[in-house]
């Protein structure tokens, strides 16, 4: 799907946090080197405190990296202001978070247009297009509705769609199904699958293993690394290997097939692209 | 874009004030206290103001007033002293003076003004709060005193005889057609020979209640005084107004001459005339408007604690706005703006409240209060910046918040 000559959406090198001072310091990134191209539907997998959430909020431009570079579709954000930064997140990145974020005082459409309003939208137009999106998950009826009379998996397709609704190019979700029963956690999916299909780029955090069958890529992270980054089955056979991640994508695949948890086989801990 | 930015944060603000109601009305109820009492007390003294300078105008611009000793208006013991402590001081005026002004050119007329001191009383009623003024019969022309019944002192009427406010006349007689009648100062009896129009005026150039005042003869009033004259004042009108302060350079000269040429005196002209009594209520607006602004202050922390713990309870929508692409400057005028809206608010209930109040005080009052532009440009500054100084520390807080640890905020 990657496009040659287009620079990758993402690209992560020597990306390092670090949180405390002293004796209390830890990395909760150390290291990141990673590429993701237009149109991957990456999953971010791993133990707690691993790093990925961390990982998200720097991607998200939520968060600084105290190390290391981070180009977002070619330009480095290092050195961007702060209002730069706002525009970015409001031009580019649409967040889906584990526990939806609705306003509880906005309706749905208003909560669904709210982003639109940081790009300087007017408020007819921004509300058509909010419109417009809501169609797409089916919510047409519940414009009007108030966050809270809809279920948690209608409130988080709202949420889906406002991090739709200002076209970004990369869609960040951080556990979207976590508060989710697995019938809502599937039509999530599906949704954020059709997406993907749509050609956006998804990168999303999970502690669901099953989930991974929607992604076309998997990581797992391990204290601040990755420790595995793999094609799913899936994407292997409609996709050709990518340059980036050379030969080691075979291993990776078998990795991938004995077990679910990468952290408990060290022996792929090397398959990060360099 | 900004324009754009303005109408969604009113917006905004709009509903979130909305979904908190009660808390909203008391802290702009706290506004509307402060900014009323603020109106109420600039409507009322702008009332007396205005008093002042409707006589300083209705004068005809040609009256000018000499007042012993030097009256300093820049001195802030001037506040603590106004004019009516001259009773109590030895004037520096004299009959001499009064007769020398009266004789200069362009001087159309010239009236002493001399307080005595005591009671106003019939063998049965006194009258409590009266006061006696001797003077010349040049006053009723020079002050514009009107007469309802009978005459003003002249030069051919009989030394025992007064005029008196109706005020005073109620007061003793029980009626305002008194001519005839007599009453006592100090064991002298005076009968009166004209009663003046009631005049609800107690504010004039004169510091004197023509109301409730008892009119005596200069003589008379020199027979209190062991033959001696006592002059506060001395009004004096000029053939010309366009000439009053030629006329007035002559007067200050001719009396610097009688005073050895000791400048123990003062000449006011227009609205320096007013100027000690206005000067004295502006002191006190002063001060009543500076303790009203404390009581605004107080509202202006309930403002502040109102946007403060609506800042802490959207601490995730904040998170979430700032994760869907607001800079930190959009945070800062969405909160700013509901502050404002609060403190306008407010302004608005308490200029009109303040307004409601004054014009119910002034039932009991002799004035009206003053409805000015500057009242209400006072009340609509005085709330603006209760809102931008109380609404900006909670504003800026919000926009500081970390946007990670917002969102994690009472997961």
């Amino acid at each position: 799907m990657a496009k040659k000559n287009t620079p990758p959406v993402i690209e992560l090198k020597g990306l390092k946090k670090r949180y405390g001072i002293g004796d209390a310091e830890h990395f909760a990134l150390d290291g990141v080197d990673l590429t993701i191209e237009k149109g991957e539907f990456v999953t971010i997998m791993g133990p707690s405190g691993c790093g990925k959430t961390t990982l998200l909020n720097l991607l998200g431009l939520l968060d600084h990296p105290d190390d290391g570079d981070y180009y977002l579709e070619g330009t480095s954000i290092k050195h961007l202001s702060r209002s730069h930064q706002a525009r970015i997140r409001s031009d580019q990145i649409g967040f889906v978070f584990q526990s939806f974020n609705l306003i509880n005082r906005l309706n749905v459409i208003e909560n669904v247009a709210l982003p639109l309003t940081y790009s300087g939208m007017f408020r007819t137009k921004r509300l058509q297009k909010a419109s417009e999106v809501l169609k797409n998950f089916h919510l047409s009826e519940r414009e009007y509705y108030m966050p809270w009379q809809l279920s948690g998996g209608q409130m988080q397709r709202v949420a889906i769609a406002r991090a739709l609704v200002s076209s970004p190019s990369i869609i960040l979700a951080d556990e979207p199904t976590g508060n989710l029963d697995s019938k809502a956690s599937h039509v999530i999916m599906e949704e954020l699958s059709d997406i993907h299909k749509r050609g956006n780029t998804i990168i999303m955090v999970t502690h669901n293993p099953d989930l991974t069958t929607y992604a076309s890529r998997v990581i797992h992270m391990l204290d601040g690394k990755i420790a595995s980054d793999s094609k799913t089955p899936r994407e292997l056979k409609k996709t050709v290997k990518k340059v980036s991640l050379g030969a080691r994508h075979e291993e990776a695949k078998t990795a991938k097939k004995t077990t679910r948890a990468a952290s408990k086989k060290r022996k792929t801990t090397k398959a990060k692209k360099k | 874009m900004f324009r754009l930015f303005l109408l969604e944060h009113i917006q905004n603000a709009y509903y979130s004030l909305k979904t908190t109601r009660m808390r909203t009305t008391l802290s702009t109820v706290g506004v509307a206290i402060g900014v009323a009492s603020i109106t109420a007390i600039l409507s009322l003294s702008g009332g007396v103001s205005q008093i002042i300078a409707h006589q300083v105008d209705a004068l005809g611009g040609n009256i000018a007033v000499v007042r012993p000793g030097i009256t300093n208006q820049d001195d802030i013991n001037s506040f603590a002293n106004p004019t009516v402590a001259q009773t109590y001081t030895t004037s520096t005026l004299s009959e001499e003076d009064l007769n020398d002004i009266q004789s200069l050119d362009g001087v159309d007329s010239a009236a002493p003004l001399m307080i005595i001191n005591g009671s106003v009383k019939t063998n049965d009623t006194t009258a409590d709060k009266s006061t006696i003024l001797a003077t010349t019969p040049e006053l009723v022309d020079i002050a514009h005193l009107p007469i309802k019944d009978g005459q003003f002192i002249d030069s051919v009427t009989n030394r025992d005889t007064a005029v008196i406010g109706s005020g005073l006349s109620v007061a003793l007689f029980g009626t305002d057609q008194s001519i005839g009648q007599t009453f006592k100062i100090r064991g002298q009896t005076f009968t009166v020979i004209g009663v003046l129009k009631n005049m609800d005026d107690p504010i004039n150039f004169n510091n004197v209640d023509f109301d409730q005042t008892a009119i005596i003869s200069l003589e008379s009033g020199k027979s209190f005084n062991r033959g001696l004259t006592q002059i506060q004042q001395i009004d004096v009108k000029a053939k010309d107004s366009s000439k009053l302060s030629t006329v007035m350079g002559k007067v200050n000269d001719r009396l610097l001459k009688n005073h050895k040429g000791e400048k123990d005196f003062s000449i006011l002209t227009g609205s320096d005339i007013a100027a000690p009594s206005s000067q004295f209520f502006k002191a006190i607006t002063g001060v009543m408007t500076t303790i009203a602004a404390i009581s605004l202050v107080v509202g202006g922390i309930g403002i502040m604690n109102i946007m403060l713990v609506g800042v802490a309870e959207r601490t995730r929508e904040i998170g979430l706005r700032k994760s869907v692409g607001a800079s930190n400057r959009n945070i800062i005028l969405q909160f700013l703006i509901e502050a404002l809206i609060i403190s306008l608010l407010g302004g608005l209930l308490g200029y009109i409240g303040g307004y409601g109040l004054a014009f119910a005080i002034s039932t009991f009052l002799t004035f009206t209060p003053a409805v000015t532009w500057e009242v209400a440009l006072a009340a609509f500054i005085t709330s603006l910046l209760v809102g931008i100084v109380f609404g900006l520390y909670p504003a800026i807080r919000a926009a500081r918040k970390d946007p990670i640890e917002s969102l994690r905020h009472y997961h």
